[in-house]
């Protein structure tokens, strides 16, 4: 059947009362668990999966595509609120949205990201639907060679995400990568730094650090600070976008969401991912972003949200071609359409054109259900930080303490996030940046076990390397991005 | 890093960084809802009141799956309200020890993988089957040995005497270092005699990815976790390490028909903590027998892929014990306990 056809049948799987109630529904749970530090995508959608064994698969993809999109979105809105990111993928988000939000522009932050997270999440799903089986390709290539050079790749966006100090900079991001090889090592399994602790075994957990980090480390500084005293009154005049806010994101969203979604398609690379290094580049590439970001530029804003929600179609693509997860939501995804029979890979979209076409469309309703609500919610949420900082800050304490130990049920996890606190504190007082050690603690652990991995598998040449282009091409692009900086400066200083 | 990712796990990697962001413990958050009502069983008929049982893997995973539908068709046929929690790392013993220390009171149940007779040996947890009371078992998936189709093997028989003349040559993707997919392969490497290279990732779905763009040459996994790519894609596969073939793959031979004595496998139970009356044991063993025999469960097995097979307390006891034994041989050949 041609294309318009498949469309058409999707489309009629949608749009029926129910299937467009769930989309509705799920964008809802999505917002709501996600907006929640702790609590992440992935967990709801595990959670809720089981209520979708009842429906039909392309009604229980619509709930699970709307928690999936909805939660990405909502990531963003304690990151601009609190300083901590609700999902991992919002991490990004923090660096502009937060200082928009202490000048009393929450408001607009949040609507800023919400458009991004729609053209981001929209585009990603134009992408699946028109180049899914190219992608797909590409994607399947990547080996450990490939990963360990877009680990390193990644690991260059900390020379631009210091701030003033390259060197404290390169201590947190080295704290980071410290700090994520507690536990067992990846090839061998031999404990490092557990101490004998069998709980530490199983390493320090990403989100439980995060948690501490940004928000028991803010709320600490607003106690030093004393709390209270800076109190903002939000600006509620500007949670509609303007037309020149949306003329000043155009550039960078596109291309943010274009880049988003290939992130995406690499199997392992998620949202997390896709945001850091979209941020990174719009800051690299946007006209006086190298200065202006970091200080509440909305294109910041917008390059994180649109790259991370635009991972979520591309991550879609190795699912359905391929039936590779392309990160740990899709993972369930697959596990949910299989209790239907249906099994995603090669020959989904021969034997099941109409629950594919659905998926398309379905997913992109999704993200207009999300511009809907989130621009209509921006003004409420943006309120919530009006809250008086007495009972603020130590509902937040709470939340964290509580979203920490909810993450496995273990007490450890706990204390993780009130360490993290502390240290994060400290090098807040310190003005040690935190952005890299997010990216230490992300990347590091994805370049140590690829490298490793990688000599294993040449037998211990370095030939691996260099011997396919993909490989070269991520690391001569690595190579160049840790030098350009030095190369502007370099040349500035000529022409001055 | 959580070395040894689930067995079998078709939606979930179980390693590496996206441990991080994986579904874990709201069944956790669930659980402190349910603790209001918690307690030993009421006065009458055994199993009553609530009955948590502790997931060892992550909301979403195999395991949880298999663990919730019986927590519910257990809930409709009896009395009791079962839930279940997850308390997942430590390669599954945060949840094997949580379970083991529980109550012996029949009110708290531990879902057991066949982490539980690797890792002391692998020098993770000490811990192992003799914590529990085993109530049965209720799942097995064998392993399978996966190539590309365009393989210069298209038999077990070739792929044992390649191995043979390209000593070390061969690698085999798993699903992690320690993990029951790679102590498959390297039994069958020890029983065929051949050197074979094991490589790990972070989960099964990255292990098949491997195979597929040709980083390595085989790949050790359940058959449901590698079907996509073998029936419809660029893979083949040569042999199932079961006592029968794969339902999945009526075609592919066992290890055994070829004179390759191995097998070997994941698999899935319950047990209540070292301790517990024999009677408490009893009564959960007949609830959870009569929600293995429903069509219901038995139907979302099937479809989701996961192998069907059933041990009694003394069988599943039994069959535990020479299992622990098994896999100290599997890992003392090895030699991957390096840490401990």
């Amino acid at each position: 059947m041609s294309a318009i056809g498949n469309l058409a049948q999707g489309a009629a799987l949608v749009f029926q009362p129910f299937a467009l109630a769930l989309i509705v529904g799920g964008v809802l749970i999505g917002m709501t668990m996600g907006s929640l530090p702790g609590m992440t995508a992935t967990m709801t959608v595990a959670v809720l999966v089981s209520f979708t064994f009842g429906m039909s698969p392309a009604e229980g993809m619509m709930l699970l595509l709307g928690i999936y999109g909805g939660a990405l979105y909502a990531g963003s809105i304690p990151a601009i609120l609190i300083r901590t990111p609700g999902t991992p993928s919002a991490a990004a988000t923090v660096f502009d949205g937060f200082p928009l939000a202490e000048r009393g522009l929450a408001g607009r932050a949040i609507a800023v990201a919400t458009v991004a997270s729609f053209v981001g999440g929209a585009t990603s799903v134009v992408l699946l639907a028109v180049l899914a089986p190219q992608i797909a390709n590409v994607a399947i290539e990547f080996g450990s060679a490939e990963y360990f050079a877009l680990a390193v790749f990644g690991l260059t966006i900390i020379a631009s995400v210091s701030g003033d100090s390259l060197v404290k900079g390169l201590i947190s991001g080295l704290l980071g990568m410290l700090l994520a090889t507690v536990g067992l090592d990846p090839v061998l399994a031999y404990p490092r730094f557990s101490f004998g602790v069998e709980a530490l075994s199983s390493g320090i957990q990403f989100i439980a650090v995060m948690i501490g980090l940004f928000g028991i480390a803010e709320g600490l500084l607003r106690y030093q600070r004393g709390i209270g005293s800076e109190q903002v009154t939000q600006e509620l005049s500007n949670v509609i976008p303007s037309r020149a806010d949306l003329a000043k994101i155009r550039n960078v969203t596109v291309g943010s969401s274009v880049a988003g979604a290939f992130i995406g398609a690499i199997p392992g690379a998620g949202g997390d991912i896709a945001s850091f290094v979209t941020y990174n580049e719009a800051k690299r590439w946007v006209e006086g972003a190298a200065s202006s970001f970091g200080d509440g530029d909305i294109r910041g804003v917008a390059a994180a949200e649109a790259g991370n929600n635009a991972s979520t179609g591309g991550a879609l693509i190795p699912t359905l071609t391929l039936g590779i997860p392309g990160d740990s939501v899709t993972a369930i995804l697959i596990g949910a359409l299989m209790v239907h029979g249906i099994r995603p890979g090669p020959g989904l979209f021969q034997d099941e054109p109409a629950l594919v076409y659905a998926i398309f469309v379905g997913f992109f309703t999704v993200y207009v259900v999300i511009l809907v609500f989130g621009l209509l919610g921006a003004r409420y949420w943006a309120q919530l930080i009006d809250f008086p900082g007495t009972y603020l800050w130590p509902a937040i304490f709470v939340l964290s303490i509580v979203g920490a130990f909810a993450l496995r049920g273990n007490v450890l996890d706990v204390w993780v996030a009130l360490g993290a606190g502390v240290l994060g504190y400290a090098m807040r007082v310190e003005d040690y940046p935190l952005a890299p050690m997010v990216l230490g603690l992300i990347l590091g652990p994805i370049a140590e076990v690829n490298l490793r991995r990688s000599l294993q598998l040449s037998g211990g040449s370095l030939e691996i390397f260099y011997a396919e282009p993909l490989t070269l091409g991520i690391l001569v692009l690595a190579a160049i991005s840790l030098l350009l900086p030095f190369v502007q400066a370099w040349r500035g200083s000529e022409s001055a | 890093m959580d070395m040894v990712g689930e067995a079998n796990d078709t939606t979930l990697e179980s390693t590496g960084r996206r441990r991080f962001l994986k579904a874990a413990g709201v069944g956790s958050a669930v659980g402190l809802v349910g603790i209001p009502g918690l307690g030993a069983a009421q006065d009458g008929e055994f199993p009553s009141g609530d009955i948590e049982m502790i997931c060892p893997w992550a909301a979403g995973g195999g395991t949880d799956r298999t663990a919730r539908q019986l927590a519910s068709l257990a809930g409709e046929q009896s009395d009791a309200s079962f839930f279940v929690t997850n308390q997942t790392g430590g390669s599954g013993s945060a949840g094997f020890r949580a379970a083991a220390n529980a109550e012996p009171n029949g009110q708290t149940v531990g879902v057991l993988t066949v982490e539980i007779c690797t890792i002391s040996h692998l020098g993770i947890a000490n811990i192992t089957p003799d914590a529990f009371a085993p109530v049965m078992q209720y799942n097995f998936d064998p392993a399978s040995l996966t190539v590309p189709e365009d393989a210069p093997y298209g038999t077990i028989e070739e792929f044992v005497s390649y191995a043979e003349e390209n000593p070390g040559e061969v690698r085999i993707s798993n699903s992690g270092i320690g993990a029951i997919w790679h102590l498959s392969a390297a039994q069958m490497a020890q029983a065929t005699g051949i050197e074979v290279e094991h490589v790990g990732y972070d989960g099964g779905a990255p292990a098949t990815q491997a195979v597929v763009n040709g980083e390595v040459e085989a790949t050790t996994a359940s058959p449901a976790e590698v079907a996509p790519q073998v029936q419809d894609g660029p893979l083949q596969m040569l042999a199932v390490f079961g006592e029968e073939r794969s339902d999945l793959f009526p075609d592919v031979p066992t290890l055994q028909e070829r004179d390759i004595d191995v097998t070997i496998g994941a698999w899935r139970g319950l047990g209540v903590p070292e301790g517990t009356p024999d009677e408490r044991v009893q009564a959960l063993n007949e609830t959870f027998q009569s929600v293995y025999e429903s069509d219901e469960f038995q139907s979302f097995m099937e479809d989701n892929g996961f192998g069907l097979v059933n041990r009694s307390p003394e069988e599943y006891g039994e069959f535990m014990s020479s299992e622990l034994d098994r896999f100290e041989g599997i890992v003392d050949e090895l030699d991957i306990q390096e840490g401990s």
